[in-house]
């Protein structure tokens, strides 16, 4: 630990020289990702002194996709913005639209938004806990979880139709009520899950080998957390207890109780302890939503254009806090939407937890955030050589282009 | 001078070898799959006992991309010295009775000296095609190959020690009353474990550890060369099992009829259950673990397992008076 603990003060200082030689590409396509990044690993042996990353391989235009769609369309839209957490993105986007307009949306609406995120963080909680088995080499946990995460898909699509992009949410309300024949179902359901939660805990807890690959892998301190702006079980698992859901009620969550898990030891086994944890809570949260929920409509009918105003809203997403910003023309598009997702939010503590780890380290502290590079990739101009950090305009943006393609021509 | 060749080539020497190899990667497959609630292979063969079989036969017509910088010719001829190593070292290591097919008096030496030769090989070839991630993985491998080299050799030194006999037929006459492992549990454990490491299996599959280093020291390879590395390193758990059965199981001696030829089967008999025995651990150990990391490794050889391999030879000095 001693010697981790030098080359991490020698790698801050940045007085070392890189060569190709100690250069190991980590992506832009690698096994251990589920979607293209590149980071550059400068090892030392098997040592990682530091960390580049080239973030951007996936950026897809969604916000500039946004202005010229109207603002129905828009919803489904960003629910494609990830493919796990899709509900919490079109969460947060309805949310951010009705912050615009004065209708209040119905409490059943409410009540059935709570129980689809619950359900989708479960899904991806439980999809993190087996790929992190995967990662560690430990493929017998990553197949038993996976087929667990049935049982929770397979409930989403009786609830909301899709297995993944649920589709359910809706300015004002969700498009599908739950009958009341489904709540026994749903119950029992999660019951069983928070039952294999418990049982994975304690794999997790026994099996040597994954201890031996988790345990002090990573030491996230509350500080560096802080400083670094880390969100949701990354930032919970260095003790600070930070949850949208408990620290700006949304949807039904001021009328549920939403324990809010934290840890202190900041590894990856903490973190793999928390989600599972978490797990359990969900599966709370939903019974318990689905006891006390109020009868009535679930969504009210809105007119297609929304007021003029800017509002910025957030959802606890499965990952962390994810931030949606929109700005209203009072026309039937949006003029801008804004995205910050969680992945974005903690590369950056990522990155500063591989340094004086290993090679064998770098797909499980990476991946240990959870990152959906999809959902992060945006656009923005970074030279290193001169430290100097721009945006452009779409129309410079296409000047760019023509200029970047076509050489020979003047515009 | 017939019958030899026959026997090199085809029964137990060569052929044999490789449908073992086919046939234990099928177990394997199938175990792994039913104990992680899957299926495993299905379509190839009943019950895709065909699988690993069609698998190689696709590598084998697949294009060979050959990369532009590293060492051409080693990089072409080592698969082949790879894959002679387990082959040559299955004709050492008795199946149809005490005698295998070449003996000679020191050969236990020999067959140690090949498990060695496989490991030199792998760097040799990891370093041929220079790929950043050959490179780390050949780095991983020979820490790998220091740590298990040692209780491997240590187990199998009290093996030969305790039955009196530097040649593994002799070793396997030595056990017609009792096997070995009734009196050297330690250093079949300490055997298997190190078996496992030169297999490469989880938890020690750390030189191909695929979501770190890609495919390890496989990644720059292809085609006819992927294929036979693939195939060899199935043959190499038939041949370290094998010679797990030889060194502590009692190679394939049992109660058999009188009658030579049928001596001779059931005495192959006797070996492929032994040998499945050792296999059926061996895979059932790979699927619980999660994949060591290569200082936890070196950590588990050096301060658990080699001191455990000298405990075995100590008891077996103290057993035998040496």
């Amino acid at each position: 630990m001693a010697e981790r603990r030098e080359t991490r003060k020698e790698a801050g200082a940045g007085l070392i020289q890189y060569s190709t030689e100690n250069l190991v590409p980590f992506g832009p396509i690698h096994p251990a990702l589920k979607e293209p990044e590149y980071f550059k690993l400068y090892l030392r042996g098997e040592m990682i002194v530091d960390v580049v990353p080239r973030i951007g391989y996936v950026h897809r235009g969604l916000e500039k996709a946004a202005e010229q769609r109207r603002w129905t369309q828009n919803t489904f839209m960003f629910e494609r913005t990830c493919g796990i957490c899709s509900f919490a993105h079109s969460l947060a986007y309805v949310q951010a639209v009705e912050g615009l307009t004065p209708y209040e949306v119905p409490r059943r609406g409410l009540y059935i938004r709570l129980i689809v995120a619950e359900l989708e963080r479960i899904h991806s909680h439980l999809l993190w806990v087996g790929l992190l088995g995967h990662w560690a080499g430990f493929d017998t946990l990553f197949m038993w979880v996976w087929r667990d995460r049935e049982i929770v898909l397979d409930l989403v699509e009786a609830i909301a139709g899709n297995r993944i992009h649920k589709s359910i949410a809706a300015i004002a309300g969700v498009k599908r009520d739950i009958p009341d024949s489904m709540k026994n179902k749903i119950v029992e359901r999660t019951k069983y899950l928070a039952d294999r939660a418990y049982f994975y805990k304690h794999i997790v807890d026994t099996e040597s080998t994954l201890l031996a690959r988790t345990r002090k892998v990573g030491n996230l301190k509350a500080e560096t957390a802080q400083k670094l702006c880390a969100v949701g079980p990354l930032v919970r698992c260095a003790g600070l207890a930070r949850d949208v859901r408990a620290d700006d009620p949304y949807a039904a969550y001021g009328d549920v109780p939403i324990d809010v898990v934290t840890r202190t030891e900041g590894d990856v086994h903490s973190l793999l302890h928390l989600r599972l944890d978490e797990l359990v809570v969900s599966a709370n949260a939903i019974d318990y939503a689905l006891e006390h929920m109020p009868s009535g409509p679930v969504r009210l009918k809105i007119p297609p254009t929304i007021p003029a105003g800017e509002y910025a809203s957030h959802v606890e997403a499965p990952r962390g806090e994810l931030f949606y910003f929109v700005k209203s023309g009072g026309g039937p598009n949006p003029e801008r939407v804004k995205v910050r997702t969680p992945t974005l939010a903690n590369l950056p503590t990522a990155l500063e937890l591989l340094k004086g780890y290993t090679m064998a380290d770098v797909p499980v502290v990476l991946t240990a955030i959870d990152p959906c590079f999809g959902c992060m990739d945006r656009l923005s101009f970074v030279d290193l050589d001169s430290q100097k950090q721009w945006t452009w305009t779409g129309e410079e943006l296409r000047q760019f282009g023509i200029r970047y393609y076509f050489p020979e021509r003047t515009i | 001078m017939f019958g030899e060749v026959v026997q090199a080539l085809v029964f137990p020497g060569f052929l044999f070898t490789l449908g073992l190899g086919f046939l234990f990667e099928w177990i394997e497959r199938k175990i792994s799959a039913h104990m992680q609630g899957r299926i495993g292979p299905l379509i190839a063969g009943p019950h895709g006992i065909l699988q690993p079989v069609a698998d190689f036969l696709k590598l084998l017509h697949k294009e060979e991309i050959v990369p532009a910088f590293g060492d051409v010719t080693i990089y072409k001829v080592a698969p082949a010295l790879y894959f002679l190593a387990p082959i040559l070292g299955m004709l050492f290591v008795p199946v149809t009775g005490i005698e295998a097919v070449a003996t000679f008096s020191m050969d236990l030496l020999f067959v140690v000296f090949l498990l060695a030769y496989s490991a030199f090989v792998v760097v040799i070839l990891s370093f041929a095609s220079e790929s950043s991630y050959t490179i780390v993985a050949s780095g991983r491998l020979v820490l790998q190959y220091v740590s298990y080299e040692i209780p491997l050799v240590i187990a199998v030194v009290s093996a030969a020690l305790f039955s009196g006999s530097l040649s593994i037929a002799g070793v396997v006459r030595a056990q017609s009353a009792t096997w070995n492992i009734i009196y050297m549990p330690l250093g079949f454990v300490a055997y298997i474990i190190a078996l496992m490491a030169e297999l490469e299996k989880p938890p020690f599959d750390i030189p191909s550890a695929k979501t770190e280093i890609v495919a390890g020291w496989l990644t720059e390879f292809s085609g006819r060369s992927l294929a036979f590395l693939k195939l060899t390193k199935e043959v190499s758990l038939i041949f370290g099992g094998a010679l797990a059965v030889a060194l502590f199981l009692g190679g394939p001696l049992g109660p058999v009829p009188q009658d030579a030829f049928l001596a001779s089967i059931v005495y192959t008999l006797y070996f492929l259950a032994k040998l499945l025995a050792v296999a059926l651990l061996v895979f059932v150990l790979r699927t619980a673990m999660a994949r060591l990391m290569i200082a936890q490794a070196a950590e588990l050889f050096w301060k658990i397992l080699t001191p455990l391999a000298l405990a075995q030879l100590a008891l077996v000095v103290v057993l035998r008076g040496v």
